[in-house]
């Protein structure tokens, strides 16, 4: 299960903009995966933390959202979160590829079967071809 | 404009003679009179007693200047001091002049007033878009609620934007008009803008809080952006097409200072909530930000079935703007 979630998280690492992103369980345990240098494995794994400690405080009183997207000066951090709690952050630059992508990644992931998700990885990872 | 009607008598005379009829006086004792012929006669100059009753001379001069931005505005005092001259230009007033104690002092005031009938001032002012971001002047004149005409070209393009009173109300570009004009023409990168005394708009085709339109506008040119950029391929993405922005209904919008005083809320359930919500924000995107490598934040946006939700963060304020798709009521 783990390697299938890793893997799909490394296909995500590839596209060009990507600094780093991973995936977080509803019992706290992560998938972290560092596209720079200038953005840690580490740090990948706090900015998890804090997204999935913000939810409930961000988010009690809003209707539910499907994603959010913290915009800073050059880059984006994309933060999904699905029913079942598994937490997806993805943080990318401005103005690439990655960034023209999040859309796409997001609705992958909440589409994503975690019971099966090699299925849903596949050999194409760079245009997320399936999840629509 | 003076209490004293025959002080107000008297001078009107004396000048309509000594102009030989060439002005056409009209003499109004309250805010209220002049407010009114105001409205019904467009005027070049008026010259105002600054000790009025009811209404200070210069919460009127503040009125003028925000409704009469072309007028050129004079007050007249009977005790002229350096504090009460100071506040009087400080507010859009031309000239600050004693009132006449001799014949002579008269003609001194006629001679001043018609030096002032003649003189044009440099229409607004001027700048190119690449040192001064279109946007930042917007906020600069909505922030001042300001009336003025933007006038913004380039080679390939001329439009206006229309703000009045700190409110967006107009923009038209070539067959554009309402948002979908605003949002092209926040989006030309280089030319020139001009700022323009306001004129009434043909017609008025946008309406809202100009932070949320300014938000809208700012969103949907990235949108348009990854869309071109993404070519065909962004079939499968989800960016939605430009005019999906004409569809949104503002739903509820705060504004407050960086200290927590809530300078503006609209349609706001429970303001207080929002404005905790808000600092709660603040708070996360410092936390984030000192995690990762992506410089100042700017904004949070939050996608859902009811629409989206924007807070901004800036250093002398914060704002939440909550929009959605379909009337809230449906």
């Amino acid at each position: 299960m783990n390697e299938a979630l890793q893997q799909w998280i490394d296909a995500r690492m590839s596209r060009p903009g990507t600094l780093g992103g991973g995936m977080r369980g509803p019992d706290g345990a992560s998938i972290c995966q560092s596209a720079d240098e200038s953005f840690s494995r580490e740090k990948v794994q706090r900015l998890l933390e804090q997204l999935a400690k913000f939810q409930p405080q961000l988010f009690e009183g809003l209707p539910s959202p499907r994603w959010s997207t913290w915009r800073f000066e050059q880059g984006k951090i994309r933060c999904v979160v699905r029913p079942d709690g598994w937490l997806l952050g993805l943080v990318v630059r401005l103005e690439s590829e990655a960034e023209q992508q999040l859309d796409t990644t997001s609705d992958a992931f909440l589409a994503l079967d975690l019971n099966d998700p090699l299925a849903q990885v596949g050999p194409q990872p760079a245009n997320d071809p399936n999840p629509q | 404009m003076d209490d004293d009607a025959v002080f107000l008598g008297t001078i009107a005379d004396l000048f309509a003679a000594w102009s030989n009829d060439k002005w056409h006086i009209r003499q109004a004792i309250s805010a209220d009179q002049a407010l009114d012929l105001l409205r019904k006669e467009k005027m070049d100059v008026i010259v105002v007693d600054a000790n009025m009753p009811v209404l200070d001379g210069i919460q009127f001069l503040k009125i003028l200047t925000r409704r009469h931005p072309e007028l050129k505005k004079v007050m007249l005092t009977g005790l002229a001091t350096e504090e009460k001259r100071s506040a009087c230009l400080a507010n859009g007033a031309e000239l600050f002049i004693e009132k006449p104690r001799s014949s002579d002092g008269l003609k001194a005031v006629f001679a001043m007033l018609d030096e002032l009938m003649t003189w044009k001032p440099r229409e607004g002012f001027q700048g190119m878009l690449r040192k001064v971001g279109l946007q930042d002047v917007i906020q600069m004149e909505c922030l001042g609620r300001n009336s003025c005409v933007l006038e913004i070209s380039n080679q390939q393009l001329s439009g206006r934007l229309y703000i009045e009173e700190g409110n967006l109300v107009h923009a038209m570009l070539g067959n554009l008009t309402g948002e979908k004009a605003l949002q092209k023409l926040l989006s030309i990168a280089g030319g020139s803008f001009q700022l323009l005394p306001f004129e009434q708009p043909a017609q008025r085709t946008i309406s809202g809080p100009w932070e949320f339109l300014l938000m809208e506008a700012a969103r949907v040119r990235d949108e348009s952006a990854q869309t071109a950029d993404a070519g065909t391929d962004a079939a499968a993405g989800a960016a939605p097409d430009a005019a999906d922005a004409t569809h949104v209904t503002v739903a509820e919008t705060l504004v407050s200072s960086e200290t927590g005083d809530v300078l503006y809320a609209w349609q706001c359930p429970d303001a207080g909530v929002r404005l905790a919500w808000l600092q709660t924000v603040a708070r996360a995107a410092a936390d984030l930000a000192s995690e990762t490598p992506l410089g100042t934040f700017d904004r949070l946006e939050i996608d859902a079935g009811f629409g989206r939700a924007i807070a901004q963060a800036r250093t002398d304020r914060l704002i939440f703007v909550r929009v959605t798709h379909r009337p809230e009521s449906s």
